[in-house]
């Protein structure tokens, strides 16, 4: 039986068990299961166009299938003699060039479903597209292997279904300090100085008096352990860079969380991409480009490992209103400083062979990033996460 | 009938109900209590909103211009929005409280998404028109509605090239639950609900040439049946009465189902499959009203709200805001995460919606101040203070009347509210603790019991 299988035995065995010290015993064997690395996940939501991402620039039917949208030689930062980076992405070059970027391209999963919700679900749930998860591939690993909410934190308001577990949760928060004086209301402090033992062996009741206690008491961790923390690391002037700032000062507090979430949205590029796409991918690569000189300065690179996503690449062909429509394999950006495979992981999917659809056809699964993830940077077992077996890949 | 098991019930069957509508109530046996309940909801009130200017777009215009196209969506997503607030206003004042309640549970059993409001609003009303009536109506019902012909795309199923996504998730969701057919029953049942295809006006029509009108293999039996076929001979299973009962358990009961129980239920629905007779069993049964019940739910998001709204009733300054609410707490009405629906129970709380629970009363009716005051305390300058500092920051601005309250609870002494507002005997430790709290205002009692996690239950 693993320890926290026992400790959650225990509980159910001993209603003599209290709960300042059910918070204490977690806090004290804090980290002694988990390794000091952690994982950055950021979500390009809507539907990053990944071809126009990651640009085959030479190839005609690329040109062909994009007459107003296709990005060409001069509009490109050049990787080799075929594909290019958008020229939005110079930062992300730059951090190409020190051997800090591994891109995958054609990631995807068999029978790719083409609605966000769907398939962001896909992602975040890590199922097969014929199977409805009810928890996050990030919740199961706090099920598994977690002892606080705040082993997983998401810089957001509301925490998303990736942060959700079958018995524990992540937390979110963009503001630790709003937070934490919610958290600390004079009234809920009375009411769990308060509380009594009955309260947590009652079924439902004692799940909720739990939480609150671990909200309390991650908020309060989150607060304290962050608020000291200040960098003079500059970051572009919008929320996104505001989040991954928020990010950075938490890893660089030492914070003892594993993985961090957040998002970047407005990717549903379905009319009049060209404008909106290059200030989207801008917005991205000055952001990362500031957070990973952050981390550098206080020396917590070396242990950060960023993953990028998208829920689905766009179609191949653009459509009538200078845009591109739903597709599905897309291209996926891992940084971090000591990359086994630095720069493009494997081969752009030719475009002459596309599905029914006029998609991109998947080489790589998802699911593979994460197991490789799992297995070789948070060194826990995958298939305990992913409930399968998913074959491991060489970038890290 | 006593207090306590009035509240229980209505708490389930409805969302609370105020001491002065106990009154009327208290005495009445059981019996007369539950008809009543069911004898107000007799009765369907569709829920309409105004659609006219959606109505008034022909196909031939949609079909040939994407600019109308794009102005039809942009109105349509507009009028969900506004369909969103219909139905929490709805679900606070109906005469109809408990086929209201059986309409949101359908809801989230027969899930769907859609963004034509138009086939929003109708799909709304097959669900509030079938909530009471015969389940084997209800799926044939739902099985042509064009919100589930979209959502499922049955509307993709053609005999050619068939879509077995609806028939997968007919069985696995809506009637017999993981396990109880195989591969091939899916494979064959999805042959009968080929061609099923639905107008711009919303109505069903089969398309001849896709339907599939050759045998199919189904649950032993062969052949040539159409969808409504399939349907049937899903109900001659008794499986199908039990997932049905089970959901029903867990919704209404307990999240921990009791076998005996469930086989009770079982025996009033199999195989007439009469809903109404079924939910009149669950609430006239004793076990029911079993100490073990009463305030072991974790309410829903939509439970929290409708519920603090029926004690302390309160209007949002700006509309919208509901949606929000919504969403921070996890439930947005007509947006369900997938076609599973929301998972309920537990799956609604992790650490940032248990304190946004634990501050909404506080924050939609009294300008997100608790008073800890002590018995004995005179001053107030704390509660000056924060309700100052507050008053800039809330999220939302809103317009609690409580005077409604005051007169509800009129007769209610500030000691014995707790009895009304939370529905299981507190904890000694949280019981001494409000008890040294001072009690010089009802409506300061009434935000502290709604502030504590004993009322996230019912």
């Amino acid at each position: 039986m693993d320890r926290r299988k026992f400790i959650k035995n225990s509980t159910l065995a001993s209603s003599l068990f209290f709960v300042p010290s059910f918070v204490k015993a977690f806090e004290t064997v804090a980290s002694s299961k988990l390794g000091f690395k952690r994982l950055v996940i950021i979500q390009l939501s809507g539907g990053n166009d990944g071809l126009n991402t990651v640009v085959p620039f030479r190839d005609d039917l690329y040109h062909n299938a994009r007459p107003t949208i296709a990005l060409g030689k001069d509009d490109v930062l050049k990787l080799n003699d075929d594909i290019g980076l958008h020229s939005s992405l110079g930062p992300l070059k730059r951090l190409y060039d020190q051997g800090y970027l591994s891109i995958i391209n054609n990631v995807g999963y068999p029978n790719p479903n083409r609605s966000h919700f769907r398939a962001t679900d896909i992602w975040q749930t890590a199922s097969g597209s014929e199977e409805y998860k009810q928890s996050g591939w990030i919740g199961r690993f706090l099920d598994n292997y977690g002892e606080h909410p705040y082993n997983a934190i998401e810089i957001d308001d509301s925490l998303s279904l990736a942060l959700k577990g079958e018995e524990y949760n992540g937390i979110a928060t963009k503001n630790p300090e709003a937070l934490f004086k919610t958290a600390n209301d004079p009234y809920f402090r009375g009411v769990l100085n308060h509380y009594n033992d009955e309260h947590l062996s009652e079924h439902n009741l004692g799940y909720l008096y739990k939480s609150m206690i671990a909200a309390e008491s991650s908020a309060k961790y989150i607060y304290e352990t962050t608020k000291t923390i200040s960098s003079t690391q500059e970051y572009p002037n919008n929320q996104f860079g505001a989040q991954l700032k928020t990010m950075a000062k938490f890893i660089n507090s030492g914070i003892d969380t594993k993985v961090f979430y957040s998002s970047l949205g407005s990717f549903d590029t379905h009319a009049n991409q060209k404008g909106t796409h290059s200030r989207l991918l801008e917005i991205y690569a000055e952001s990362i480009e500031a957070f990973v000189k952050d981390l550098k300065q206080q020396n917590t690179f070396k242990d950060t490992l960023i993953l990028t996503f998208s829920e689905f690449g766009r179609r191949v062909k653009q459509n009538a209103g200078h845009g591109t429509d739903h597709g599905s394999a897309n291209n996926v950006f891992i940084v971090g400083e000591n990359l086994k495979r630095q720069g493009l992981y494997n081969d752009m999917a030719s475009l002459s062979n596309l599905d029914a659809n006029g998609d991109i056809k998947f080489e790589i699964d998802f699911r593979s990033i994460y197991a490789t993830v799992l297995n070789k940077w948070l060194m826990v077992d995958d298939t305990k996460i992913l409930n399968k077996n998913f074959m491991n890949l060489k970038f890290i | 009938m006593n207090q306590k098991h009035i509240l229980h019930l209505y708490w389930r069957a409805g969302f609370g109900i105020t001491p002065k509508q106990i009154e009327q109530l208290i005495g009445k046996t059981k019996t007369q209590v539950v008809d009543t309940l069911f004898r107000q909801s007799s009765k369907t009130t569709p829920l309409v909103i105004d659609l006219i200017e959606l109505e008034s777009f022909s196909v031939d215009r949609l079909k040939k211009s994407k600019s109308t196209r794009i102005d039809f969506n942009k109105i349509s997503r507009e009028k969900i929005l506004e369909f969103n607030g219909a139905w929490m206003q709805r679900l606070t004042n109906t005469n109809e409280l408990l086929r209201e309640k059986m309409t949101l549970f359908w809801a989230n059993h027969f899930v769907v998404k859609e963004d034509n409001a138009v086939f929003v609003q109708q799909y709304n009303n097959v669900l509030r028109q079938h909530a009471l009536g015969n389940f084997g109506d209800f799926v044939k019902a739902i099985s042509k509605e064009p919100a589930m012909i979209k959502y499922l795309n049955t509307k993709q199923n053609r005999k050619q090239s068939p879509n077995e996504n609806f028939a997968r998730e007919l069985m696995e969701l809506f009637t017999l639950g993981t396990g109880h057919y195989t591969e091939q029953d899916i494979k064959q049942s999805a042959k009968a609900f080929t061609g099923y295809n639905h107008d711009f006006e919303g109505d069903f029509n089969l398309r001849q040439r896709q339907h599939d009108t050759g045998f199919k293999y189904f649950f032993g039996k062969a052949g040539k049946y159409d969808g409504d076929d399939i349907i049937d001979i899903i109900l001659e299973q008794k499986q199908c009465a039990k997932f049905i009962c089970e959901k029903v358990y867990k919704y209404f009961v307990n999240d921990r189902v009791n076998s005996v129980h469930i086989e009770q239920m079982v025996n009033q629905f199999y195989p007439n499959y009469n809903i109404e007779k079924l939910m009149r069993f669950v609430f006239s049964s004793d076990w029911f009203y079993a100490e073990e019940h009463i305030g072991s739910k974790i309410k829903s998001p939509v439970e929290l709200i409708v519920g603090i709204n029926n004690t302390v009733p309160f209007k949002l300054k700006n509309e919208r805001d509901s949606l929000k609410i919504q969403r921070v707490l996890g439930q947005v009405l007509l947006s369900p995460p997938n076609v599973a629906g929301w998972k309920g129970g537990r799956s609604w709380i992790d650490s940032n919606t248990i304190m946004i629970r634990l501050r909404l009363a506080s924050v939609l009716l009294n300008n997100a101040f608790i008073s800890s005051k002590e018995d004995g305390d005179f001053v107030d300058a704390y509660k000056q203070r924060l309700l100052k500092r507050n008053k800039n920051k809330l999220p939302f601005q809103t317009d609690a009347k409580w005077s409604v309250f005051e007169s509800n609870f009129s007769k209610t002494k500030v000691n014995n509210l707790k009895e009304y507002i939370i529905q299981q005997p507190l904890n000694n430790g949280t019981l001494s603790y409000l008890n040294n709290l001072n009690k010089s205002s009802k409506q300061d009692v009434c935000i502290q019991l709604m502030s504590l996690p004993e009322y996230q239950m019912c």
